[in-house]
């Protein structure tokens, strides 16, 4: 009776709401199966699957295309936005005063709030005409989707970067200064080194920021289910690919089977970037 | 120049293209939105048929979807972070993958399922509600996060002075922990309401399109955030692009006064 009256009901509703939020995760994932069962029951649905040919009219949902499309528009925005993102901590560690850290962590908290909408219009605006003028063709293609998400996922990247090396003691760039080497010595071969999880962690989570994004990539892709070509044609990703079908294909044809396979494919790949981030990079 | 800066050089010249980068999107995005961004222009209707017009459907949308969700949620993360962090829980580690995986969920995935779920077998229309749902399930792993982070930096002294004083588990956390961490909770529920504003993937197949002069909760609406998207690739003004971008230049105030307002109440709080 005297542990009711301290907070054992209290300590009763907190572990239910525990148990809902596990229960509700779980039943997400439970629900995308439930629903791509249908698919996947079928005979040879998985050489269908991983064919890399479209075409739901002639029963051909190969989902390759899109595996590659969100590979390459990933991969595209890391090689831009991790330069310029270690140029930025690097550039923003270099200062001396509190006051100036305080602010660039503040403004970069905001950029990281900029809607990924802003980011498809300036696309549409800019990326995709420059493109068109360029290399030709529509314009809409994995270039422009991947130079959008660099800019998207810039501010993440930059933020996560520049708390690990905030996070290197002074002592050891000081140890490393007194035995001569140059400011760039001790951040190549000190600073990188002793904020390396810190690092990764911030990388698998632009990573997991940049698969995961639809908006601004819908915008400027072009929504073409043929794998491309090259990094200028038109493509798709996972995620335009699923928004741009939900109307087509209601639940419970086969057609929305197959993206909530690809909602899986999805789901599975954050959990391993989860994984790996607990595994390189545990910042203790 | 100085030996061995030369990295340190190159580091500023990469640190100057990302400022100019975010400066032309920012600033290209206030060049075309302001000129259309009246005092008309955020208190009328949009045109039923072209999608042009005002935005004040939209703002009401924004900002009740948004406040419901947090209402919601906010209560909900804080007890499952208070459950892991202050209790001995069994399956913390299980807990703590599903919240981060959760938190790195494309939208449209969650967009999916509520679809699925709520539309499918529930049969809720696609409206306000369905959409609240959808958002709610996007920021329930974030307001456990948030407020995990709040939690622990309270320091672990104060929990022992209040426990060696006499108080229970239940009176340390009401009396103690959550009013230290109060400050930093305040600022992460000004992060979710802006994460949550700028959201439109998931609103789009779970709470519409819809432009039309009917409000309910049980009808379709859309956020600013989905407007943007809707002129901008299906609208069919002529000045499409201004008025995407006006309703982009209210949809960043807005979020900068959230993210400010927030700060500003947890440095009076601290």
């Amino acid at each position: 009776m005297r542990d009711w009256t301290h907070g054992g009901l209290a300590r009763g509703l907190l572990a239910a709401t525990a148990l809902i939020f596990l229960v509700a995760g779980l039943g997400l994932v439970a629900a995308l199966f439930l629903g791509a069962w249908r698919f996947l029951g079928e005979p040879s649905a998985l050489s269908n699957l991983f064919g890399d040919f479209w075409d739901p009219l002639r029963n051909r949902y190969g989902v390759l295309p899109f595996i590659v499309g969100s590979v390459v528009v990933t991969l595209g925005a890391l090689v831009m936005a991790v330069p310029l993102a270690l140029g930025v901590a690097v550039t923003l560690a270099e200062q001396r005063t509190a006051g100036m850290k305080d602010f660039a962590v503040r403004a970069l908290t905001v950029l990281t709030a900029v809607p990924s909408v802003i980011f498809g219009w300036w696309g549409l605006q800019m990326v995709v005409p420059w493109v068109r003028a360029r290399v030709g063709g529509p314009g809409f293609s994995l270039l422009a989707a991947g130079i959008v998400l660099a800019l998207m996922v810039l501010p993440t990247f930059s933020l996560f970067f520049f708390q690990s090396l905030e996070r290197v003691p002074q002592s050891l760039r000081e140890g490393s200064a007194a035995l001569g080497a140059t400011p760039d010595q001790t951040l190549w071969r000190v600073a990188f080194r002793a904020a390396m999880p810190g690092l990764t962690n911030g990388l698998l989570v632009g990573v997991a920021r940049a698969l995961g994004e639809t908006m601004a990539v819908q915008m400027v892709i072009g929504g073409q289910t043929a794998l491309p070509s090259s990094l200028t044609s038109p493509g798709a990703t996972l995620t335009t690919q699923i928004i741009t079908d939900m109307t087509v294909f209601p639940p419970g044809t086969r057609g929305h089977a197959v993206l909530d396979i690809m909602a899986l494919l999805l789901m599975l790949g954050m959990y391993v970037l989860v994984r790996l981030a607990e595994r390189w990079g545990s910042v203790s | 120049m100085k030996r061995g800066m030369v990295w340190h050089r190159v580091a500023a010249v990469l640190f100057a293209i990302a400022a100019a980068g975010f400066a032309l999107i920012l600033g290209s995005v206030l060049w075309a939105g302001l000129p259309d961004l009246t005092w008309h222009f955020l208190a009328s209707w949009p045109n039923e048929r072209t999608g042009g017009g005002g935005i004040l459907p939209e703002l009401i949308n924004t900002g009740v979807m948004v406040g419901l969700t947090l209402v919601i949620t906010a209560p909900l993360g804080l007890a499952v972070a208070v459950y892991r962090r202050e209790y001995r829980m069994r399956r913390a580690a299980t807990l703590n993958h599903l919240r981060a995986t959760l938190l790195s969920a494309p939208t449209i995935v969650v967009g999916l399922v509520v679809y699925r779920v709520a539309v499918g077998w529930w049969h809720w229309p696609v409206s306000l509600l369905t959409g609240c749902l959808a958002l709610a399930v996007i920021n329930w792993p974030f307001m456990v996060t948030v407020a995990g982070e709040a939690l622990e930096g309270v320091p672990q002294g104060y929990r022992e002075a209040s426990l060696a004083l006499g108080a229970s588990r239940w009176q340390t956390i009401r009396r103690v922990v959550i009013p230290a961490s109060l400050a930093q909770l305040v600022e992460g529920l000004g992060m979710a309401a802006a994460r949550l504003a700028g959201e439109s993937a998931a609103l789009i197949v779970t709470a519409g399109v819809n432009v039309s002069r009917h409000w309910s909760f049980w009808a379709p609406g859309e956020t600013l955030a989905v407007h943007i998207w809707y002129i901008r690739t299906e609208g069919l003004v002529l000045n499409r692009d201004a008025a995407a971008a006006a309703t982009g230049v209210t949809l960043m105030v807005l979020i900068a006064v959230v993210l400010w307002l927030s700060r500003r109440i947890a440095r009076w709080l601290e």
